[in-house]
């Protein structure tokens, strides 16, 4: 009886029934499609973030950044001179070990330096060695491409990228072309202070908007050559997906030793920019990792901030999905004044009544729920492949909130209308206004 | 009789209940609608902006230099510069001055800067003890105090050489190490008072940084001011900031307007479903008003008009609602407020009456074509 009323009513009441279906399926699909989106933008903006460059530097414990060039300081020289002692290189066989640690899978990208000081058209200038476009296999079995061109994506090159498989190609600071009056497909003798010398050959020249202008980039073997180090860089630079820091990863920063157990075991088993410099500095001997503050920092800040905006404008969503849904659902059982009275009139108890009512609008919540969540899944893909060009992971754990929501959104907006209309007297309600 | 009277009571009662309640309910779902759409559009206005901001912990995007090799930025050229850059997007412009020196005869290189334009410029420095506040005091690069394992609270000696080759001391108090992982870590930094008076040259920097809150077009045309207010001022981009801002910024720009297209076009459509619910509810009524001889025109008139105030009513509290909500997301993420845009008000409400009247056009003329007979008698 109650499944013959319950058929005969989805089938009589269609117009109604569509009704409910469509506005919980736009609902559903929304909280979907954001729910979607809220749980993966973390990683999609990590991953565009990695254009700033990278965010650890990988030296020699003996040697520090004191070498370094100074931005725009002016120093006509052509690099420090090179260091006689071997433990202030880092040995460049050793470097696939970077992609072996805890979490490898957040290296995105990592690459090798050698900067010489070496005597190109009449003058000093830096040369650094660094693989463009380097492929790696591991011991693991895995397979790796990795090296500087996609760590300068701010680079505007012209002639052709850098080529691993080119020995003599380079590529040139457009300051140092201008000054050399250096095109591409040019050649340049280059000197090193040890008396060897190396034709290089202009691959491109590319424009940083900053010191770098001023050098010339060429493959790690021919100044490895050059300089009589073979088999060694100087500094590596490490670009990595990190989570942003907390409390524990601060603290961590300053002295690991400092933290418990539990603690350590957290934060080592997090991708926090200082576990991850630990890590590496765990598995390469004689090195130590500095973060690059104005990287990971800025990194941090703006990817806390952006998951935070997307949350609320979720929680907006789902919040004005909702009072929609139950709005519709009230104004549903308000309609049906006129039935409920003539049940009751027939000797229907509330509770069957009730139940009637309630697996009527559930079934067709049902319904539009089921087709809202796959349209979700399509806008949450719309979304990630038009905003940043890669499909959203759609995590499992949306399905189970996108139920609940229906359920406790359609039950609050029923039960009090059908309150309402059960405390009524038949006679009333017939009766009409 | 007593049991006569209350049912009379409760009939009225129902009545004004049914009433309220239908009207409640229409009115909500308009609300919502216009939250929505007044907290979305503001915020997709203030949002772009905002995340600009958040950009600059970047540090500078634009270098300035004297236009001629080794030259310095006299105080007359920052002055030009500061004034060129002035508006509303200059975060902060901090001079540089580079000069070698040396400590117990080992060379390092201090920096003379102005320490509380580099808290803008430079928010990613970590500084471990104090930032100096007084003459004397300085920060060492978290490097150069590993290398001379100088506290802080100790004293450090600086002497060195000027431009007229006249030899000069100091002694400084080191009050805290930055730390930032890059060529900051090797440097020493002091006041530009104390390195003038240390050095007894006045007013030179090396260069300058000036952090803005602007992308592409806009720092353009500030670069073309400072060349006009300063002309002996070469003004550089940094590219490696700007041109990763602008690609980041513009993929989150373009996020955030494609999930306010998304929720915006839903919600609306809800807001029409709720409409027409209850429109369809007053099938009944309209045709008793026929059957008693109302024209259709008169009776879609007369739901139209109901439509205008319900979409005027709601989209004024929806107004009123979303630009909370607005501003409770731009304290929570950005930590800053935002200029209500008023003119949205009428828009937003234009549009609500828009959607109501929409959404019952269609029930109210279906209704109206059917003949009362046919609807009194029920479905």
């Amino acid at each position: 009886m109650f499944l013959k009323m319950l058929l005969g009513a989805l089938a009589r009441q269609k117009r109604k029934h569509l009704m409910i279906a469509f506005t919980v399926g736009l609902g559903v699909s929304l909280a979907t499609a954001m729910l979607g989106v809220m749980f993966d933008v973390g990683d999609k903006v990590n991953q565009e973030l990695k254009s700033y460059g990278a965010n650890l530097n990988v030296i020699p414990k003996g040697a520090s950044m004191l070498g370094e060039m100074y931005q725009l300081g002016g120093d006509e020289g052509g690099g420090p001179a090179l260091s006689e002692l071997e433990s202030d290189f880092i040995r460049e066989d050793e470097l696939y070990k970077i992609k072996m640690i805890f979490w490898a899978y957040n290296i995105v990208d990592f690459a090798p330096f050698l900067t010489l000081g070496v005597e190109a058209g009449g003058r000093q200038v830096p040369l650094t060695g660094t693989w463009f476009d380097r492929h790696l296999s591991l011991p693991t079995g895995d397979e790796v491409d990795t090296g500087m061109t996609a760590m300068r994506s701010w680079w505007v090159l012209e002639g052709r990228p850098g080529d691993e498989a080119d020995p003599g190609g380079v590529l040139v600071g457009r300051e140092l072309a201008d000054a050399l009056g250096l095109a591409v497909g040019q050649t340049l003798e280059a000197r090193a202070p040890g008396g060897r010398a190396a034709t290089l050959r202009v691959r491109a020249v590319f424009e940083s908007g900053g010191d770098d202008d001023r050098g010339i980039f060429a493959p790690l073997p021919l100044v490895q050559d050059l300089a009589g180090r073979p088999g060694l860089v100087q500094r590596v630079e490490v670009s990595a997906l990190t989570t942003p820091e907390n409390e524990l990863a601060r603290r961590a920063a300053q002295n690991p030793g400092s933290l418990t157990r539990i603690e350590w075991d957290t934060w080592y088993c997090t991708a926090y920019i200082s576990s991850i410099a630990y890590q590496i500095e765990e598995i390469l001997p004689g090195v130590r990792v500095k973060p690059v503050l104005r990287v990971a920092q800025s990194e941090g800040a703006i990817l806390s901030k952006t998951q935070l905006m997307i949350i609320l404008l979720t929680l907006l969503t789902l919040l004005c999905s909702s009072l929609a849904i139950s709005n519709l659902v009230t104004a549903n059982i308000m309609e049906r004044s006129v039935e409920i009275g003539l049940l009751k009139a027939l000797g229907a108890t509330g509770l069957s009544i009730s139940l009637l009512v309630l697996s009527e609008i559930l079934l067709a919540a049902f319904g539009g729920g089921v087709a809202g969540y796959l349209v979700g899944l399509g806008l949450a893909q719309f979304i990630g492949l038009s905003v940043f060009g890669s499909t959203v992971a759609v995590k499992a754990v949306v399905i189970p909130i996108g139920a609940l929501m229906v359920l406790a959104v359609t039950l609050l907006g029923s039960l009090p209308a059908l309150r309402a209309l059960l405390g009524l007297r038949p006679t009333e309600v017939l009766h009409g206004r | 009789m007593g049991s006569n009277r209350s049912f009379a009571l409760r009939m009225v009662l129902w009545s004004l209940l049914r009433r309220r309640s239908r009207l409640l309910v229409a009115l909500t779902g308009v609300t919502i609608g216009a939250t929505v759409l007044l907290g979305l559009v503001t915020l997709c206005y203030d949002i772009p902006r905002q995340l600009g901001r958040e950009f600059r912990s970047y540090g500078a995007n634009m270098v300035f230099v004297k236009d001629v090799v080794g030259g310095r930025l006299g105080r007359e050229d920052l002055e030009a510069i500061r004034r060129g850059l002035s508006g509303d997007s200059l975060v902060g412009l901090t001079p540089f001055r580079y000069e070698p020196v040396r400590n117990n005869m080992l060379p390092y290189t201090a920096v003379g800067t102005s320490f509380a334009d580099v808290r803008l410029t430079s928010p990613f420095w970590q500084v471990g003890g104090e930032w100096p506040s007084a003459p004397g005091q300085i920060l060492l690069g978290a490097d150069v105090a590993e290398a001379t394992r100088i506290q802080n609270g100790q004293r450090m000696a600086i002497d060195g050489r000027n431009g007229r080759q006249e030899r000069y001391e100091k002694d400084f108090t080191v009050v805290g190490t930055v730390r930032t992982g890059g060529v900051e870590d090797g440097l020493i930094y002091m006041a530009m008072a104390d390195m003038e008076e240390m050095t007894r040259e006045p007013g030179l920097a090396d260069l300058a940084e000036a952090s803005l809150a602007s992308g592409g077009t806009g720092l353009a045309g500030l670069e073309a001011r400072v060349r006009a207010a300063a002309p002996s001022v070469e003004p550089r981009l940094v590219t490696r900031v700007t041109r990763s801002e602008e690609t980041v910024l513009a993929k989150l720009t373009w996020l955030v307007y494609l999930v306010t297209l998304v929720v915006l076009s839903l919600t609306m459509i809800c807001v029409t479903t709720t409409m027409m619910t209850v429109v369809m509810e007053r099938r009944r009524e309209i045709g008793l008003k026929k059957a008693l001889g109302a024209e259709n025109g008169r009776v879609a008139r007369e739901f139209l008009a109901e439509g205008l105030m319900l979409g005027i009513l709601g989209g004024l509290i929806g107004s009123f609602c979303g630009l909370l909500f607005a501003r409770l997301v731009s304290y929570s993420v950005f930590g800053r407020g935002l200029t209500p845009e008023l003119h949205l008000v009428p828009i937003t409400v234009l549009a609500s009456a828009l959607v109501t009247i929409v959404a019952s056009l269609w029930p109210v003329r279906k209704a109206v074509d059917v003949e009362p007979a046919l609807v009194l008698k029920g479905e």
